[in-house]
């Protein structure tokens, strides 16, 4: 469903170093499969993601979601970013709407959908993450696990094929973790398609089919959560779950 | 809310400035006679109007015709205003070098020089190439002029709201266009309005510049007014208290639309 072929990202810092964020970074992911990303801040596990919808610009390499090139110039980016649902850390709700008209906006003015659809649709999304009694509220007045909730319920609401968590957990209070990645543990057994960036391991041991480490914009070890908990194989890699379980 | 605190305290600081110019006046033994009399006529006046009038009626006196005309320039200036400002703001914003260059060149030309002149270029120079009338030159002028302050204040509403506002509206597939009218200049607007009516103050007070192109807005009323009745401390008392009633209505109402819109905080 998804190939990645040798990307690099570079970024420029203010004072003007060149940092890699991705170095030769290839991998795919199949329909259905649970991938999650761990690695130190740095990285470039966030980089990788918002290089699949184009939120930043790759130096070089391809990606080919669904058969199609979207580094290609001629790719409609914003037909691919509307299969491609993605969960900011900081959630990234829209303060001047409801919780309601958060997840319908896109429905309406992207999807084209008539309101009476988009209503149903964004109801039973909410229901489904678990506030539908605050579809009138703004997302200042939600807690943070809840605001994160309304973002998946959003990002849900265009029936994306794929949907990619940056760090969706990362930050919540503690007693909300589980709340959010409860949504998360659903979604994936329904099998859709998911990208993680993520250091909770219960979730990646629950739910996850791959696990990547990564570090310095490369993946250092690859394989099933168990195999990270029983027998990791790199120096770095057992250096960074010493550090994080 | 007219009376609240704020308003009482501003007039009370204006009754006592009048009372100290009028006690300077006198103790300096300057006699002037005060001919307060003369101005409700030039506010309203009952009477007919024309020979062709039977009945009397109410009618406007020149000051309120110059009100009502600085009022009509003023909303149009301020609609036009807010049109090129949010252009100017964007295309400021552009990612486009052209469309940056010409967004920078014209704020930076029309800040940098006086409006004075604005009025009278566009006036004589592009009105008598154009045809445009003293009213649509003197309103273009303004729009223009204060346009680019706006286009300024827009670009800073724009680069305050958090670049995750248009991540997350463009990876639910909205374009740049749709992002920015339904994300951002809600949320930048809002956060605006304060410098925003600042603005427009200064575009009603501004206005009064229009009355040298003949444009029989309120100032220009006022100046006339004096040179038939030499009444010219008592006129344009009247005519500053006129259009601080205008700046002061803006102020109302700017606060007024800050408080229903912060529900969403």
């Amino acid at each position: 469903m998804i190939r990645v072929i040798k990307l690099y990202k570079t970024f420029k810092t203010p004072d003007r170093r060149v940092v890699k964020a991705l170095v030769d970074f290839s991998t795919h992911v199949k329909k259905g499969e649970v991938v999650v990303i761990i690695g130190p801040s740095g990285s470039g596990k966030s980089t990788f993601l918002r290089c699949l919808n184009r939120l930043e610009d790759v130096d070089r390499g391809e990606i080919i979601i669904d058969g199609e090139n979207i580094l290609d110039k001629k790719a409609d980016i914003n037909k691919v970013r509307e299969e491609l649902g993605m969960v900011f850390q900081h959630f990234n709700l829209f303060p001047h709407k409801t919780v309601l008209e958060n997840v319908m906006l896109a429905q309406l003015i992207v999807r084209n959908r008539t309101k009476q659809e988009a209503v149903e649709i964004s109801n039973g999304l909410l229901d489904k993450v678990g506030i539908l009694d605050k579809g009138n509220a703004y997302p200042a007045q939600l807690s943070g696990g809840q605001q994160q909730r309304v973002a998946i319920a959003r990002a849900l609401a265009m029936q994306p094929k794929i949907m990619m968590f940056d760090e969706a957990t990362s930050a919540l209070d503690p007693e909300m973790i589980g709340e959010v990645l409860d949504v998360m543990k659903t979604l994936a057994r329904e099998g859709m398609t998911m990208l993680a960036v993520t250091h909770e391991m219960g979730f990646a041991r629950e739910v996850s089919d791959r696990v990547i480490f990564m570090d310095e914009g490369q993946i250092v070890e690859e394989g099933t959560a168990e195999h990270f908990f029983t027998n990791p194989i790199n120096e770095r890699t057992k250096l960074f779950l010493s550090q994080i379980l | 809310m007219l009376f609240n605190r704020r308003s009482i305290i501003t007039l009370a600081v204006l009754v006592v400035i009048a009372g100290c110019i009028y006690y300077f006046l006198t103790k300096r033994g300057i006699t002037y006679i005060w001919h307060w009399e003369s101005i409700p006529e030039m506010l309203f006046y009952y009477g007919t109007k024309s020979a062709g009038e039977t009945t009397p009626h109410l009618h406007l006196g020149v000051l309120m015709i110059g009100f009502i005309l600085t009022l009509k320039i003023s909303v149009v200036a301020i609609i036009f205003a807010i049109i090129l400002g949010t252009i100017l703001g964007i295309c400021r914003l552009s990612t486009e070098p052209v469309t940056r260059g010409i967004s920078i060149a014209f704020v930076e030309l029309i800040r940098n020089t006086p409006l004075l002149v604005q009025i009278y270029i566009i006036y004589f120079f592009l009105g008598s190439m154009l045809r445009l009338s003293a009213f649509t030159a003197g309103t273009a002028a303004l729009a223009i002029f204060e346009g680019a302050y706006v286009g300024e204040i827009v670009r800073s509403g724009i680069q305050s709201i958090h670049k995750g506002q248009m991540e997350a509206a463009r990876s639910l597939g909205m374009s740049y266009s749709k992002a920015m009218r339904h994300i951002i200049l809600p949320q930048a607007f809002k956060r605006i309005i304060p410098p925003l009516a600042g603005q427009f103050i200064s575009l009603i007070k501004d206005s009064s510049l229009v009355s040298v192109i003949a444009l029989a807005d309120l100032m220009f009323q006022g100046q006339q007014a004096v040179a038939r009745t030499y009444s010219a401390f008592e006129i344009y008392f009247t005519v500053a208290l006129l259009y601080l009633v205008m700046t002061s209505v803006l102020s109302m109402g700017t606060q007024y639309i800050e408080r229903r819109l912060s529900i969403s905080d």
